[in-house]
């Protein structure tokens, strides 16, 4: 499934596309697969708006020769105008794929993060659960000690046990804590994040405006 | 005015596509600079808008009774976006030029001439329905963050409290913009009926990548400045009808059909309700406990959680539509669907299967804004 970068785009490639369904213990289809061929999608389409912009040029530029061609002699002040309004086209197309391409960033990490966030919270409910299992079988082991011996407990028996229940408790109190602080800090990561994203976002502003100045001496980057 | 002459011209430019649009911006900026700071940096959106308004009006040039309300409305909802009777003129003259420009050869004096006229009136129009709404309607409401509860990772319920008092009808919506985001404005349902002290909550859950909605889930705080435009929307509770009311909820779309909840509980005799709220999973049933303090007080309520991803949740599993043709007799009721597009044409699709008809199901999908 996995493709060359070079391979050419078609639709029906996209169309027909199919994954493998991923390895046993994880649902829904192979995240590799499926991050490689959308990787190869988006080189694809990446190629063809290059086309499409210098495509474009073409077309402007071939139109002013018409135009010309048409036009009496002596330069008109409209031509020059029009010209203008082209580069400022350039620029703003610029701008909008810099937002379109931090916006497609953003998507990529929240998504990411998200996975991260289900996977752990699954982890965590699988230890929890187990922990639970662990403890209910030690309670129901030292229940059927106390029944099987038939008598009453000797008061050093009667110690032990409540020493191993106090620190069963202890140990589920220490675990629950321990769950606890480890969403916290996830929350707080999070958090972090957003507002590490928060800053680059204003430098992005920033950069978005040099890139489309920067248009004005460079018409051609990508 | 030759209306046939006018159409096929326009026919001719939209044939360019983005290009047009993308001429238009670039020619206004040019000769009306101070016009650029009421939009936003990227201009993809703005464009297709543009693109699709442009194509509407054409389309409906013969057609008055459609026309005319059309350009009202868009008369009305520049005003948000600060648009003054004198940005018009600067407008039409760059509309003009890109008509022109990508006319090419075929642009004579009559074209000219038909499109001046054209534009003379659609401008007419809308400066007209925006004075009147003035004397009526501030341009945007001002309103500052008074709550904001992050209930999980990607969803937040905020509260706000507006400058001046914002009427409106449990079920619609308002267009929200953030100081986070300047110019960006989407689409939010009020979450509950009108309060005494004016305050609305939003529901907003933060999209991957969406620019707005991320910004009022996560980086807006106490304190924090919002605009808000006029309320629209059409979902509203049929009050005539006599039927018992189903309401089914995806996610944030709870949000207009909590308000309707409240809005029942004001009534001498509130209809038999029933809601479905959705959720892929348990986490995301972010209001639950709030819903189920109102079915605890109300007996005319009831609410079923639904959780479509998580086959261990101990109550009803799958999507809103599966619990409801499982859970809900439809037989003469009122059905109400708020969601997802893909949760709302799901469900819809399911109700008319189950033979309920057209004109008991009432749809809003405006609550779910697409970043």
């Amino acid at each position: 499934m996995t493709r060359l970068s070079s391979e050419p785009l078609t639709p029906d490639l996209v169309r027909s596309a199919a994954f493998p369904s991923a390895r046993l213990g994880r649902r829904g289809l192979d995240e590799t697969e499926v991050r490689a061929f959308c990787g190869w999608v988006s080189d694809g389409l990446a190629r063809l708006l290059n086309d499409n912009i210098m495509l474009q040029e073409e077309v402007v530029r071939l139109r002013g020769r018409v135009l010309d061609r048409n036009a009496k002699p002596g330069t008109r002040p409209e031509d020059s105008h029009v010209q203008a309004v082209y580069v400022l086209s350039k620029a703003q197309q610029t701008a909008d794929r810099c937002v379109a391409d931090a916006q497609e960033y953003s998507r990529e990490m929240a998504l990411d993060a998200r996975m991260r966030h289900d996977e752990i919270l699954r982890e965590a409910k699988v230890r929890a659960s187990v922990i639970l299992e662990e403890a209910h079988a030690s309670a129901t082991q030292a229940a059927s000690v106390a029944r099987d011996t038939g008598k009453s407990l000797t008061a050093a028996e009667r110690q032990d046990l409540q020493a191993e229940i106090a620190y069963l408790r202890t140990f589920s109190d220490v675990c629950r804590t321990h769950l606890r602080a480890y969403m916290e800090s996830l929350t707080q990561s999070i958090e972090q994040w957003e507002r590490a994203e928060h800053a680059s976002a204003s430098a992005a502003r920033v950069s978005v405006l040099h890139s489309s100045q920067e248009v004005l001496s460079h018409p051609l980057r990508d | 005015m030759d209306e046939l002459r006018l159409k096929e011209s326009f026919t001719r430019v939209a044939a360019y596509g983005d290009e047009v649009a993308l001429f238009f911006y670039s020619h206004l900026f040019l000769s009306h600079p101070e016009l650029r700071g009421m939009f936003p940096v990227s201009m993809t959106d703005q464009r297709d808008r543009l693109l699709k308004a442009l194509g509407q009006i054409v389309a409906d040039v013969s057609n008055h009774e459609a026309l005319l309300p059309y350009l009202g409305g868009l008369g009305r909802d520049h005003r948000k976006f600060g648009t003054l009777a004198e940005h018009y003129p600067a407008v039409g003259a760059s509309l003009l030029a890109t008509l022109a420009h990508f006319n090419g050869m075929a642009w004579t004096e009559d074209l000219a001439r038909d499109w001046t006229e054209a534009y003379t009136v659609i401008a007419q129009v809308m400066t007209e329905a925006a004075a009147d709404d003035e004397t009526r309607n501030p341009p945007w409401w001002g309103a500052t963050v008074a709550g904001h509860e992050r209930r999980t990772m990607d969803i937040s319920v905020l509260k706000v409290t507006p400058d001046a008092p914002l009427s409106y009808v449990p079920g619609q919506s308002v267009a929200v913009e953030s100081e986070a985001r300047p110019r960006l404005w989407r689409f939010y349902s009020m979450a509950n009926a009108p309060r005494h002290d004016g305050t609305i909550d939003f529901h907003v859950r933060a999209i991957d990548g969406g620019s707005v909605s991320a910004a009022l889930a996560r980086s807006v705080t106490i304190g924090s400045r919002l605009r808000l435009g006029p309320p629209v929307g059409t979902l509203r509770l049929n009050m005539a009808s006599r039927r018992n009311v189903v309401l089914a909820a995806g996610s944030t779309g709870l949000a207009p059909l909590k308000a309707m909840i409240e809005q029942a509980a004001d009534l001498a005799e509130p209809p038999g309700i029933h809601l479905v709220f959705g959720a892929r999973t348990i986490e995301g049933l972010y209001d639950l406990a709030d819903l189920e303090k109102m079915a605890a007080q109300w007996p005319w309520l009831t609410v079923t959680p639904a959780v479509s991803a998580e086959p261990e949740y101990r109550g009803e599993t799958g999507t809103v539509a599966d619990v409801i043709t499982r859970r809900v007799p439809l037989a003469d009721q009122d059905m109400y669907v708020c969601g997802s597009p893909a949760m709302v044409t799901a469900t819809v699709k399911r109700l008319q299967s189950l033979g309920m008809p057209q004109d008991h199901i009432h749809v809003e999908d405006f609550g779910w804004s697409a970043s």
